[in-house]
This record gives C-alpha cells, sequence and structure tokens, in this order.
C-alpha cells in the first residue's frame, strides 16, 4: 500500500487529507484516483514522490508517499 | 538558528522588522532588496475578498525553498543571501502573507534577484489558497 496525501481543492474533493491504495505505478494511482473522485479530473495536479515533485511517471513500493498538487498558488 | 520558511497567520510587522535586521553583521551586503506580498481585497461577483486561507505541503515546501534560494544564489553571483518566508492558515486583507528579502553586494543584483525570487516561489512552492469572502462564501484559487 502507497500513503496518498492530498492538498489544496484536491482534499477537499478527496474529502480527506489522506487515504491509501495499492497501486504499483503513478499511471496506475491516477486512474485509481480519478475513478474514485470523478471531480478529480477538472483538476491538472501534479504528484510528488517522498516529497519531490515527479516529472515523468513512477514505480511505487510499499509505504511510498504520494502527494496530489493541485497547480500551486503562493503569494 | 533555523530560518523557518512557513509562518502560521500573517507576517507581521514585528515578524518582517527581526527578518530586515537578519544580515545586519554583514558588512560587505550593499544592497537588500525586499518584496512583501499582501492580501488584497478583491471584487468577486458583489463581494470581496476578506481573508486568504493558505495551506502547503510542508515537507516539500522546505526543499523546495532551498532549491530556489541554490539556484538563485548560483544565478546572480553577487548575492549573499536570500530570505523567503510565507503564511499559512487565515491572513485577512491588508495583511502581508509572503516576504522576500536579498541581500548583495551591489543593486543591480539584489533587484533583479529578488524579483527572480519572487517568479520561482510563485511557480515552485507548494502552496494553495482558498479565497474568504464577505458573504462567507469561498473558493480555491
Amino acid at each position: 500500500m502507497v500513503k496518498v496525501l492530498y492538498f489544496g481543492i484536491a482534499q477537499e474533493i478527496a474529502g480527506t487529507v489522506e487515504e491509501e491504495f495499492a497501486a504499483e505505478g503513478t499511471d496506475c494511482l491516477r486512474k485509481m484516483i480519478a475513478e474514485k473522485y470523478p471531480r478529480m479530473n477538472a483538476v491538472s495536479f501534479r504528484l510528488a514522490l517522498n516529497g519531490r515533485l515527479l516529472t515523468a511517471e513512477s514505480s511505487l513500493k510499499e509505504k511510498d508517499r504520494i502527494a496530489v498538487l493541485p497547480p500551486f498558488a503562493g503569494g | 538558528m533555523k530560518q523557518e520558511y512557513l509562518v502560521e497567520g500573517p507576517l507581521t510587522s514585528s515578524l518582517i522588522s527581526a527578518l530586515l535586521t537578519l544580515d545586519n553583521d554583514d558588512t560587505g551586503a550593499g544592497a537588500i532588496s525586499v518584496f512583501v506580498g499582501k492580501v488584497r481585497d478583491d471584487e468577486h461577483e458583489g463581494t470581496k475578498v476578506t481573508a486568504i486561507e493558505y495551506s502547503a505541503y510542508p515537507e516539500m515546501a522546505e526543499t523546495e525553498t532551498e532549491a530556489i534560494i541554490t539556484l538563485v544564489r548560483s544565478a546572480f553571483s553577487d548575492v549573499r543571501n536570500v530570505i523567503i518566508v510565507h503564511s499559512t492558515g487565515i491572513v485577512k486583507a491588508g495583511e502581508a502573507s509572503l516576504f522576500i528579502m536579498v541581500t548583495a553586494g551591489h543593486r543591480d543584483q539584489a533587484s533583479r534577484a529578488c524579483r527572480h525570487t519572487l517568479e520561482l516561489v510563485k511557480e515552485r512552492l507548494p502552496v494553495w489558497k482558498k479565497e474568504l469572502y464577505s458573504d462567507s462564501a469561498e473558493k480555491w484559487k
């Protein structure tokens, strides 16, 4: 299982701060998240793996932390 | 002392004053350029923004802030220090939510590096905001 952390509007859509998924890769995880939360399709979110922004799909291992990151809006 | 990158609530004038004096001992710094971002009371469908609620991914915010500082230092050789502090939680209209300070030997690089830091913060810092309106509505931005 990997831990998925939600931020910004993704947290509101999921209705939770974090939850676990059984996913072996980020491509698979994206589909699982989009299926569970159809509203997430309207958010162009990126993923971070263990605190680092991902620029390509990645395989996942047990206890990885994946963050769902909507577009940043600091400042 | 380790510099905090995220601060709960508005950046108060006393905090900003303290940040401004952080490099007082650096007598080689001939220029300090500062940017302070404030919450604006924008109008929205007949109501006004009364506050912004900021949230962040602290673990990533720390690594990204450090990466931004490294990038700015490598792009501007005259830069001596870069300080970035962003609010989390609720910041009311008129209050400050972002502080950037760049010290450099001379004014040109201090000024340009400060602007560059701001653009990198906007692009890379994992911070989100929800506008809170005078009619109690709210909207993610």
